[in-house]
């Protein structure tokens, strides 16, 4: 099948036009070496597939996520690249479009956001612009579809045509360079790749083409070539190689677009400019962004997701317990059966399968704020804050998207440029409070806080924050000493999101949560439930003298001084490794009842309001999730690291929950 | 000439030197099509310290003030 790549800057709506070319079918991988999320999708014409490639402003890859494309075009085989532009950012666009067009292979522009173009008086002449460099060029509205009909019949008509990689005078210092890398790596590169893409890229200076170099060529002499041309270069021009190269493509594209481009003037205030004003203003940027986040949670737990629950909840206790244990007793089956199908399964998973209203309304507001493009200003009125802990303002987004679920926090971080700090990121995301934790407070804020349960959770969420800062505070200080932190943000113009897109990026996000409650809490509910059903002294034993009770004893004295020192929470706590909510699951098997609303009840006995908190605290930090643990593994590269950040959040949790408790003991709760 | 943290909200100037700014920064900066010679709007500076937005040719975008400090300007 043909190969597509889609590659176009950041936020130019390459998501938006993959959307519109693809049909629902879609696989999701990584690349092979880098854990990056590889997406791929059959074209509706269903004559190829469309790549989705991260968003890039140049070949020349700055963070891990950019180097992704350089790495794509060096090994993947593929036929053809559709590169999306901005028209109303065509200058930084045709930068890269150049660089794409010198790769040789061929190549359509998906000319995007014409719309945006001509409210800001820029009008873009694209049969020109075809014309002048060669290649098919069809403007199109991304968000609406316009034009997208005309670009999938044409995206295969345009892979059979050849084209010829653009050539730019780069000046004699570099054409001769270029002659003699040429020269030095003869036959020893792959055959698709155009020596002079490679030789224009080795002396701009990209890490990725060096290193392919370095494994194919002699390093010192690529090291002496190098050094010599960039001599030359400084001695006769006074600027450094990538400079000097950037300055030739900037002039090249600068003269295209004065033939390609009508200005008119249009004197009004753009809607986003007025937006800004706002939201980016000196001092209410930041109590707009915290009512912001308030505002998600009473929607995603009081006034939306609440309801939604409850009557959930209600017709698996309900009606579908009843159906089941009819149906069961219709066809015969024995007791054992019956007991692992309603007090193991419906309970263990049921009792997960409640929360996914509320899991979606909040995945729904992250994906609003991700595609608005409030997240960038949020990282901007930020960065003071991070910026005193020795993190960066892009370092917010991972934590705000952490608070849905930390794997793609964790794989969010991707964008930080610096090492230390993306490495510092990825440590401190799993302290975000995640979906998978809110079933747990969901029950115990019903038990023992009714009155004011949104107050309660936010104040989980909010601890999960504060404890992070002061750990970025402290690990940045000492273990993990920054070199000196940056910060760059482009700032995209407001738009209206998409219901189309929102619902498919909710839907991405979300489904990981239902198939899990298929696949891990189903078989974690059965192996819990086996697990109270069978003890030492045979099958059918009490709950306590079962092996479940056994192995949550274990746990339970350590846990005495935090106030919860049983077996039934030291069991729930060592499942929930597994993931988060399985300690509902566990704690809904282990004290036997149907619903959210006994098991509730039966609480009571067990817990006091303090040690409720207490345990909260300790659900939210003890441990990332193993899922989380996974996802640090692969993005750090590191097992030392991995282990670290499951050590130092257990040490945090037991220290806070036995401050809590034992203080909270002091002071008379 | 002057330090770009030296302007006001809402002022109008051109870049007339960029060599002092940190490599990283001046890096993502020419990605954005932002270079010597290139007119820039300071739009608003975030309370404490914190980062400037600017806006060339149409698009904003957020640095630290520190490198603003490092960024020679020219008012136009």
């Amino acid at each position: 099948m043909m190969q597509i790549a889609l590659v176009g800057n950041p936020n130019t709506g390459k998501t938006s036009l993959f959307n519109q070319l693809t049909g629902t079918y879609e696989y999701v991988g990584n690349w092979s070496g880098v854990t990056v999320e590889k997406k791929v999708g059959l074209l509706r014409n269903k004559q190829g597939a469309l790549i989705d490639l991260p968003g890039i402003y140049s070949l020349n890859p700055l963070s891990r996520d950019e180097s992704v494309v350089t790495h794509f075009l060096l090994s993947e085989p593929f036929e053809g690249i559709l590169n999306i532009v901005d028209a109303s950012q065509l200058e930084r666009n045709l930068l890269l479009t150049v660089q794409l067009l010198e790769f040789g292979k061929p190549l359509a522009i998906a000319l995007n956001m014409t719309d945006v173009a001509e409210r800001r008086g820029i009008f873009v002449n694209e049969k020109r612009l075809a014309e002048k460099l060669g290649v098919p060029v069809v403007p199109i509205v991304a968000r609406t579809g316009k034009g997208c009909e005309q670009l999938n019949e044409q995206t295969f008509a345009f892979l059979q045509q050849k084209i010829t990689p653009l050539q730019l005078f780069y000046g004699n210092v570099i054409e001769k360079g270029i002659e003699r890398f040429i020269l030095l790596v003869g036959d020893k590169v792959d055959e698709t790749i155009p020596k002079r893409w490679l030789a224009l890229q080795f002396y701009e200076g990209n890490r990725y083409v060096h290193d392919y170099l370095k494994q194919r060529v002699d390093a010192e002499k690529l090291h002496s070539l190098y050094t010599e041309v960039e001599n030359e270069l400084q001695k006769q021009e006074g600027v450094s190689l990538a400079q000097w190269i950037y300055d030739q493509r900037r002039e090249y594209v600068r003269d295209l677009i004065l033939h390609v481009v009508e200005r008119k003037n249009v004197g009004q205030v753009p809607l986003t400019e007025r937006i800004d004003a706002i939201v980016t203003h000196k001092y209410l940027g930041i109590p707009l962004f915290l009512l912001s986040m308030y505002l998600l949670f009473q929607l995603t737990f009081d006034w939306l997701g609440a309801p939604l629950s409850d009557a959930l909840d209600a017709f698996f206790a309900g009606p579908l317990t009843d159906w089941i244990t009819a149906g069961l007793a219709a066809i015969g089956a024995s007791e054992f059966i019956r007991s692992l199908v309603v007090d193991g399964i419906i309970a263990g998973v049921g009792g997960v399968l409640v929360f996914v209203p509320q899991i979606f309304i909040l995945f729904f507001f992250i994906s609003f704020l991700e595609d608005s493009g409030y997240m960038a200003r949020v990282a901007l009125v930020m960065d003071r804050l991070m910026e005193a802990v020795g993190l960066n303002g892009k370092a917010f987004i991972p934590l705000v998207i952490g608070f849905g679920c930390n794997v793609p926090g964790v794989m969010a971080a991707r964008t930080i440029e610096q090492p230390r700090e993306r490495l510092l990121t990825m440590l401190l995301t799993p302290l975000m409070s995640c979906s998978a934790r809110l079933p747990v407070y969901a029950l115990f804020v019903g038990a023992f806080f009714a009155k004011h349960q949104a107050l309660v959770v936010l104040s989980l969420y909010v601890l999960g924050v504060v404890v992070a800062l002061l750990l970025a505070k402290l690990f940045s200080t000492t273990i993990l000493k920054n070199e000196s932190s940056v910060f760059v943000v482009e700032l995209p113009p407001y738009r209206m999101p998409q219901w189309q897109a929102l619902w498919r990026s909710t839907w991405d996000k979300g489904k990981g949560f239902i198939r899990k409650a298929g696949t891990f809490i189903f078989g974690g509910s059965v192996a819990i439930w086996l697990l109270s059903y069978v003890g030492p002294h045979g099958v059918n034993v009490e709950m306590d003298e079962s092996f479940l009770a056994m192995i949550g004893g274990i746990l339970a004295p350590i846990l005495v001084p935090l106030g919860f020192g049983t077996w039934q929470a030291g069991a729930a706590l060592l499942t929930g490794f597994l993931a988060k909510e399985v300690v509902v699951s566990t704690m809904n098997i282990i004290y036997h009842v149907p619903d959210v609303e006994s098991l509730q009840g039966l609480m009571v006995s067990h817990f006091t309001p303090l040690s409720a908190f207490s345990f909260m605290v300790f659900v939210l930090l003890y441990i990332p999730c193993l899922a989380t643990v996974a996802t640090i593994r692969k993005e750090s590269g590191s097992r030392k690291w991995t282990l670290f950040s499951m050590g130092y959040a257990f040490i945090v949790a037991y220290l806070l929950s036995f401050i809590i408790y034992q203080g909270g003991r002091m002071l008379g709760f | 000439m002057m330090a770009m943290t030296q302007l006001q909200s809402g002022d109008r100037a051109k870049i007339v030197d960029l060599s002092r700014v940190s490599e990283l920064v001046r890096r993502r900066l020419l990605d954005m099509g932002v270079t010597e010679g290139v007119e820039v709007c300071l739009k608003c500076t975030m309370p404490l310290g914190g980062p400037f937005m600017i806006e060339s040719c149409g698009q904003c975008l957020g640095i630290r003030r520190s490198e603003a400090m490092r960024i020679q300007v020219e008012r136009v």
